[in-house]
């Protein structure tokens, strides 16, 4: 009944995810036709560092997978799945207008209750990944082109696991703060500056994006085991802290 | 119900953020009793029940129900197994409907009275399919009423269950309440701030004032203890002070003499039979002007 | 319904619902023999805590007001009855007294005045 629970309260933050996702794989799949009718178009004279964007994103689209890519799992999808799992990480579990004194009043421990609740964020959040990415093989065909279904499947489970670590810092938020706003514009915010620290400052000692999009991967066909780990590990003490913050907290 | 009290409470103390909430509290809840924590709001009668409860942690001192310690995560949920409860915001899950709270909540308890929750809903009125959201807080309360007494507990804890009702919903959720008790054998703590009603149901009270219980006991047996005593002068009434115990308080206006006492009549009226008054009246004092007597106020 | 007591009196209830009971039998509301309410409806009639309704029975019951018969109830008691029997034997005696002149004076013999008497509270048995 934990779990029936877990999913009425956070089952329109995921449709609404699952719909959005889906789209936006779709879109982008659907766009590549006239993407590459574009790419005739492109200069290959132009110059500066500019230029050299131009022309490096132009030669990924010259092949499908690599349009995907760029266009997706190290695009939109990466940053609509960051956005979720901070969404599905802060919905409020023991808020007070959610009933949390009726759920602490119940014969069940803390821990539990916890447990479920992250299980259940966890597997929607894994569906958020996984499905949309399958989806780019499904629909290739329709515009002839075609796209490995295991490398969709490496690349929506790359998102999944760096996404976890955004999961769960909005869950250790939501523990830290009792309204529901502050979780949500922090971690968006933690969101955006580790982007800008890897785009913008090039400074990528330990890139959660590059793993996130398994740029070694595509590349160089290398699943990026590393950065995987390091992620489980981070999102896994987020989650302990969270934890033990709800634990001792008193309601 | 095998132990003599159900909940018991000594030197009990909880601060928050270095304000004392409760200090030195000590309580003890009978099996069987209708026991009602009675206080001003911010007196500790939330904090109290939240820490019988399991969930806050007493700063320091000792709490068991049923003999057990609510602040342990293993025999606090052994404790829940066994209470009805009803809290302060009345907070339910706003997206499920009242049926599906209903289903939910029977999970929880192998003891669960689908008898009664068919029953009470008729009693409440209750609609099964509507969203919790939209009840009213008078539906609300009765629904989260439903839910404490169909769990087949030994022990209802209530947070002012009667807060936020009009009158006629109030004597409704008593009348259920009463009813419930009598025909089930069961422990009712309650905490209230209506005088009234806990003077109507309770058989046991504790005032709680400060974060301390400052008065308690059966309720017959504080309104047997309490009485005013009226003495009446010749000439103005003597300023004269009285040494007996249980003397509370002594109010004068013009020949009129006015004696609050907490431990009977008698040793009074031996003291002050020395002053020569024309007449002496003992009379009854209720609850509320026990209250009144009790509660520090600040205003 | 026949009791009410008042919570905010500072009587103790119990108290007051044993002297409502006590003055509904002596106003004859209530006689020997008579089924008072169960607890646990009067309990909830009167939206009071039923133990107070358990201690007020038992209290009148060790007094001899009334009787508390195992699964059964609680009755009036016989007792009180008998007392108040006696209060108002003295007006009864001179009811039959005057009766009993006025008949004698019709010149009917004692005879037929205990033949009628008799006659009179057979009939009404019947």
């Amino acid at each position: 009944m934990l779990w029936q629970k877990s999913w009425l309260e956070t089952r329109w933050r995921f449709l609404i995810g699952a719909i959005l996702l889906s789209c936006s794989a779709a879109v982008t799949v659907f766009t590549y036709p006239t993407v590459k009718e574009l790419l005739s178009l492109v200069q290959g004279n132009a110059t500066g560092a500019l230029g050299r964007q131009i022309r490096e994103s132009a030669e990924l689209a010259r092949t499908f997978p690599g349009y995907i890519w760029s266009e997706s799992f190290a695009g939109n999808q990466r940053q609509w799945i960051t956005l979720f799992a901070i969404l599905l990480g802060t919905a409020s579990f023991l808020s007070t207008s959610g009933g949390a004194s009726f759920t602490l009043s119940l014969p069940v421990s803390r821990r539990r209750l916890l447990a479920v609740r992250t299980s259940t964020g966890l597997a929607e959040l894994f569906i958020l990944a996984m499905f949309p990415a399958l989806l780019i093989p499904l629909l290739a065909p329709a515009i002839g082109e075609s796209h490995g279904v295991a490398s969709a499947l490496i690349h929506g489970f790359c998102l999944f696991i760096v996404a976890t670590i955004f999961y769960n810092l909005g869950f250790l938020l939501s523990t830290i703060f009792s309204d529901p706003w502050r979780p949500v514009l922090i971690a968006i915010g933690v969101a955006v500056a580790l982007g800008f620290l890897d785009r913008v400052l090039r400074f990528t000692p330990l890139s959660l994006f590059d793993v996130m999009s398994a740029e070694r991967y595509f590349r160089h066909g290398a699943v990026p085991w590393a950065g995987l780990l390091v992620s489980v590990a981070i999102a896994a003490g987020l989650y302990s802290v969270a934890v033990a913050n709800l634990v001792r907290r008193d309601f | 119900m095998a132990e003599a009290l159900v909940i018991e409470a000594t030197a009990l103390r909880k601060t928050y953020d270095g304000v004392d909430a409760l200090r030195n509290l000590d309580l003890a809840v009978p099996a069987g009793s209708i026991y009602a924590l009675v206080g001003r709001n911010g007196a500790g009668k939330t904090t109290l029940i939240k820490i019988l409860m399991g969930m806050a942690r007493a700063t320091s001192g000792n709490v068991r129900v049923f003999g057990q310690n609510p602040g342990s995560s293993d025999e606090g949920i052994e404790i829940r197994r066994r209470i009805g409860f009803v809290s302060d915001e009345k907070d339910l899950y706003a997206s499920m409907s009242v049926e599906e709270l209903i289903r939910f909540t029977a999970s929880f308890f192998p003891r669960w009275r689908n008898d009664l929750a068919l029953e009470y809903s008729r009693r409440f009125a209750l609609p099964p399919s509507l969203k919790i959201k939209a009840l009213s807080r008078g539906m609300r309360t009765k629904l989260a009423l439903l839910l404490a007494l169909c769990r087949g507990a030994d022990l209802l804890i209530l947070d002012e269950p009667t807060s936020g009702l009009d009158p006629v919903m109030a004597d409704d959720v008593l009348q259920a309440l009463v009813a419930h008790v009598a025909a089930e054998e069961l422990t009712v703590f309650f905490s209230s701030n209506q005088i009234a009603e806990v003077e109507q149901i309770a058989d046991r009270i504790a005032i709680i004032d400060g974060g301390r219980a400052i008065v308690s006991g059966s309720v017959d047996e504080l309104r047997e203890r309490y009485c005013r005593i009226q003495l009446i002068f010749e000439d103005a009434a003597p300023p004269a002070t009285l040494r007996s115990a249980g003397v509370e308080r002594i109010t004068r206006s013009g020949r009129v003499m006015t004696v609050l006492s907490s431990q009977g009549s008698a040793t009074v009226l031996d003291e002050v039979r020395d002053l020569r008054p024309l007449s002496v009246e003992v009379s009854p004092v209720n609850l509320k002007e026990i209250f009144l007597q009790s509660v520090t106020v600040e205003d | 319904m026949l009791f009410r007591p008042n919570p905010s009196s500072g009587v103790p209830i119990y108290l007051q619902l044993m002297e409502q009971v006590k003055h509904a039998i002596e106003t004859g509301a209530l006689r020997a023999g008579d089924q008072l309410p169960g607890m646990r409806p009067l309990a909830e009639e009167l939206v009071m805590n039923p133990n107070t309704v358990a201690k007020a029975y038992r209290e009148l019951e060790h007094e001899g007001v009334i009787e508390l018969r195992h699964g059964a109830g609680a009755f009036v008691a016989r007792n009180p009855r008998a007392k108040k029997l006696a209060d108002r034997l003295p007006e009864a005696q001179s009811i039959v007294a005057s009766a009993v002149k006025k008949v004698r004076a019709l010149g009917i013999s004692d005879e037929e005045l205990r033949r009628l008497i008799e006659a009179e509270m057979g009939g009404r048995r019947g």
